[in-house]
């Protein structure tokens, strides 16, 4: 014979003003195998937790129904309660009376005999409730991190200072990711190369850091603990060991200044032997297989000018592509984001004229490393402007492009204006066309103001229209704080362009089994309480691939997720929920429709035995193979048809 | 095999743009194009959406009704028409309540909405009914040498998420067939800039002027004449051209040509034929009869 007790919650008045409580526990106390039923203010309370155990001692129970909140809220409370009580954790049923039951109805006599089904219903489950018993998995102390951008680096920076080995793959030859491309940063005006540069040379040398850059994810298999993943190191047709980075290679290139920098944005021009900028790490050289004649055509004049430059012999043409294992227990994906493409806002005249740029492409002239070695000039004459003007939100808060704010937009043009005041001084004309002006961080309305007396015009509206004219570009833009129509004369245009999830963003989210948001970015498991974590145990998220966010943003998220990380790392064994599938073998056929379903692969087939396997540490709980199931031999332990159906028969 | 629409001629076309008139019945038959002459059409009332948005719809509603008991689809060469009938459409078919009470309205006369009907536009006729490949292939006289640019004008493009023949940004459907009957359009950056025709009734001066300074930079850029596809636009880039000049204080010479009268041109059909001498610009100085 069973020994249940029962729990009710007043949830302070939560529950109890719309459910006779006092009723409630009597009745319950007179339930099939009920030995006992109490009720108090808050159980979820220390006083409630030891009312709990107490009563659990004194009557010797060996199962438990709280009738309480969700138990999204607190089963996991009252599973350890249960547990020090001395109750299997596994034998704790919920009864929700206050989501599904005293919020949702207003009269409460209806409401008093719904809870008493609830729990009727509820205890008959915990009649039959099994003891589970968690099983353990080994922690591999390594830890994975994907994108070699500031998060990145942020993340495996503090993952190899806590002593765990870092593998961080970087898809571009160098890593440094957007940042590595700005001039100064926003609000305190410090160069962006001089705080980046000395992390990403702290990568380079740290001893825990295996830094593979050129390299995509190839798979990705296994589960929190232990994960195996496959990565796909790109040729560089350098041999990084010989390579010192002198140049003579890209000076040598018969395609020297005669191809787009990507790094700078299409504003400067390399070679097809070449370095993405001179504080690449690591700072070795790349050819570029897409443009590099020896590569594309099998011939470069009579011999490769690198080949013949090089005095280290680096430069190895028959270099593949290789393939390399790695097993992690963790995973930090830090993707970043991509810019949106201006020509999709196509009144802004992106495409019709080269004297509208981006904010990015400004920053790669402003800087002093940039193309023009830091000097100010109109692309389409080489001279200086007389008048700039920047056109904020394009493509974002735009119901037609991306809805959501970007975030940095603003600040990133006030900060270029602060500088463009401090380059070309008093002469230049700088107009900025803004919808809101969101100055939201520490320092950054600060910065505003400053900004604000740096005699620009600040206009409130979208344009509606950038004409490219003959010398000159011109802008049609209705102000609403005065309620006029302007038409802005100027020579250059900056664009603001939205911040959107990488291209391949949902590709590589199907890769990790992640979920996307409705825009598109990573989702977090939860938005305010669990902000790095994402539905997969053991993959965490930082960066701009969750969301659009300042640098300041995005390494404090970068330092979160390395230390969610490092929970998991930092022990020696996982354990595992046990309320997972299972597989009865004397039924099941091994037709394999399970296998098929199951969208986190944690069901194979055993040929040998010709039947199905759950693998425990991959299992969510998701049920999913236990409704396909056709022989009912998937079995999701503690949610059995026998135990469902008995709730549903008391429940009638 | 024919493509068969009614033709709703609208109130500008059959009082005072003939040449639109003359140039679509001479040109889209040869394109397999059947129009249909249907009775009892009337005012899109576009024109008075400002003072009573009921009584536009209605008129709108009367129309296309009158089509749909004829079973046909409807072809509009008004832009202004054609946004009204649109608009109507979309109203119609997303509030079934105000579907229900226009239908009321039109029971006096035996009419009902029921149906979606299919309404076009010349641009979209030509470019996406007929086809540009079509077109080419009966262009008797390509229009070499002809350096023109297009007016799309506001109501054929605006607003987008009604659907609009083309689009609201960068349309070049015009372009398009344009090329295909041989001639080179031009881009410039006053494109979508509007005509100033729907200021006309209240402030003309206001109007002139919009019409005045689009063809002074059409001018001054050089470009050889305009091409519209709009009774409304075409009445103030031509018929109101010398006053339009008189209004920015400047000599404008800009041959001003609707699409069907080039396509004309470009099928061979004589200039009598298709009202270029109704045309108040220069049209003279495009040298369309030396095309060979």
């Amino acid at each position: 014979m069973r020994r249940i007790g029962v729990f009710v919650c007043h949830c302070g008045i939560n529950i109890a003003q719309n459910v006779d409580v006092k009723a409630l526990t009597e009745y319950a106390s007179h339930l099939n195998g009920v030995i006992v039923a109490k009720e108090y203010k808050y159980m979820c309370s220390d006083v409630g937790a030891t009312l709990i155990k107490d009563t659990i001692k004194e009557f010797k129970l060996d199962g438990v129904v709280i009738a309480s909140c969700s138990p999204r809220m607190h089963e996991h409370t009252f599973r350890r309660v249960a547990n020090d009580g001395g109750v299997n954790p596994y034998r704790v049923e919920i009864s929700n009376i206050r989501e599904q039951c005293s919020w949702a109805h207003s009269n409460k006599e209806q409401a008093t005999e719904k809870a008493k089904y609830l729990v009727r219903s509820a205890v008959s489950k915990a009649l039959s409730l099994e003891p589970l018993k968690p099983s353990t998995l080994k922690v591999i102390p390594e830890a994975l991190v994907i994108g070699g951008g500031i998060a990145g680096i942020q993340t495996s920076l503090d993952l190899a200072n806590d002593g765990f080995k870092v593998h961080l793959v970087e898809r571009d030859p160098s890593i440094g990711g957007h940042m590595a491309q700005l001039d100064k940063t926003f609000p305190t005006l410090d160069c962006s190369s001089c705080i980046l540069t000395p992390k990403m040379m702290e990568v380079a040398n740290h001893e825990n850091i295996e830094l593979l850059s050129y390299a995509e994810i190839a798979s990705i298999e296994g589960s929190i603990g232990n994960y195996t993943v496959k990565i796909r190191k790109k040729p560089r047709y350098v041999d990084v060991d010989k390579c010192t980075g002198c140049g003579d290679c890209a000076t040598a290139c018969r395609l020297k200044d005669r191809l787009v920098s990507e790094f700078n944005q299409g504003m400067g021009k390399r070679g097809a032997a070449y370095m993405p900028f001179p504080q690449a790490v690591p700072l070795k050289y790349v050819i570029d297989d897409k443009k590099c004649l020896f590569l594309t055509k099998g011939k470069c004049g009579d011999e490769p000018l690198c080949k013949k430059a090089c005095a280290q012999n680096a430069i190895t043409f028959d270099q593949k592509e290789e393939i390399i294992e790695r097993k992690v227990g963790a995973i930090v994906v830090a993707t970043g984001y991509d810019v949106m493409d201006p020509t999709l806002v196509y009144e802004y005249g992106y495409d019709q004229s080269p004297d509208v740029i981006t904010t990015l492409e400004l920053e790669r002239l402003i800087s002093s490393s940039g193309p023009t070695k830091g000097e100010i000039l109109r692309p389409s004459d080489q001279q200086k402007p007389k008048s700039v003007t920047f056109i904020l939100c394009v493509g974002s808060r735009d119901e037609t492009q991306c809805t959501w704010c970007c975030r940095i937009g603003c600040m990133t043009a006030l900060k270029q204006v602060y500088l463009l005041r401090e380059k070309l001084g008093e002469d230049v004309e700088i107009n900025v066309c803004y919808n809101d002006l969101r100055s939201f961080g520490k320092g950054y309305e600060e910065f505003y103001r400053k900004v604000r007396g740096l005699h620009s015009n600040m206009f409130r509206g979208r344009p509606s229209e950038v004409r490219p004219m003959t010398d000159h570009l011109k802008i049609d833009i209705f102000d609403t704080t005065t309620s006029k129509l302007f038409e802005i004369k100027t020579d250059m245009v900056v664009l603001v362009p939205a911040m959107m999830p990488r291209l391949d963003a949902t590709e590589f989210a199907r890769l990790l089994h992640l979920t996307l948001s409705g825009d598109g970015f990573f989702l977090e498991a939860h938005p305010k309480l669990r902000p790095v974590d994402t539905f997969v145990n053991g993959i965490f998220i930082a960066g701009c691939c969750q969301a659009p966010k300042d640098i300041q943003d995005t390494v404090s998220q970068a330092s979160a997720a390395a230390s969610r990380a490092a929970t998991i790392l930092s022990q020696d064994e996982l354990e595992i929920d046990p309320l997972i599938a299972m597989v009865d073998e004397d039924i099941c056929t091994g037709c394999g429709i399970c296998v098929e379903v199951c969208p986190y692969e944690a069901r194979t087939l055993n040929e040998r035995k010709r039947i199905a396997e759950v693998n425990d540490a991959l299992c969510a709980g998701c049920g999913g193979c236990i409704a396909a199931c056709p022989s009912n031999a998937s079995i999701h332990k503690n949610f059995t048809k026998k135990q469902l159906l008995n709730m549903v028969d008391d429940i009638m | 095999m024919n493509k068969k629409y009614a033709l709703f001629p609208g109130c500008l076309m059959p009082t005072e743009q003939y040449a639109y008139e003359l140039s679509i019945r001479e040109t889209l038959p040869l394109l397999g194009v059947e129009l249909v002459n249907v009775e009892g059409f009337s005012c899109c009332g576009e024109p008075m959406k400002s003072v009573n948005q009921l009584l536009t719809l209605y008129l709108s509603a009367r129309n296309l009704a009158i089509a749909e008991k004829h079973h046909l689809d409807i072809f509009v060469p008004c832009a202004m028409c054609h946004l009204a009938l649109t608009e109507c459409q979309h109203v119609l078919e997303k509030n079934p309540a105000m579907k229900e009470r226009i239908n009321g309205m039109l029971a006096a006369e035996d009419l009902t909405y029921t149906e979606k009907r299919h309404i076009v536009h010349t641009v979209d006729l030509l470019y996406d009914e007929i086809g540009v490949q079509k077109i080419k292939e009966h262009v008797k006289k390509p229009l070499q040498g002809v350096k023109i640019a297009a007016h799309y004008g506001c109501h054929l493009l605006r607003p987008s998420e009604i659907g609009r023949p083309d689009d609201p940004e960068n349309p070049q459907k015009i372009e398009t067939i344009l090329k295909a009957l041989g001639a080179e359009p031009v881009n410039y950056p006053q494109k979508l800039d509007c005509c100033g025709a729907p200021l006309l009734a209240n402030l003309p001066e206001s109007a002139l002027t919009k019409t005045g300074q689009k063809l002074q930079a059409i001018q001054e850029q050089g470009i050889q004449g305009l091409v519209d596809v709009c009774p409304w636009c075409h009445k103030m880039f031509d018929s109101r051209q010398a006053k339009a000049g008189e209004t920015v204080a400047a000599k404008l010479e800009v041959p001003v040509i609707y699409l069907t009268q080039l396509l004309g041109v470009a099928l061979g059909i004589s200039s009598e034929k298709l009202g270029l001498e109704l045309n108040l610009s220069p049209v003279e100085k495009l040298q369309l009869e030396a095309v060979k």
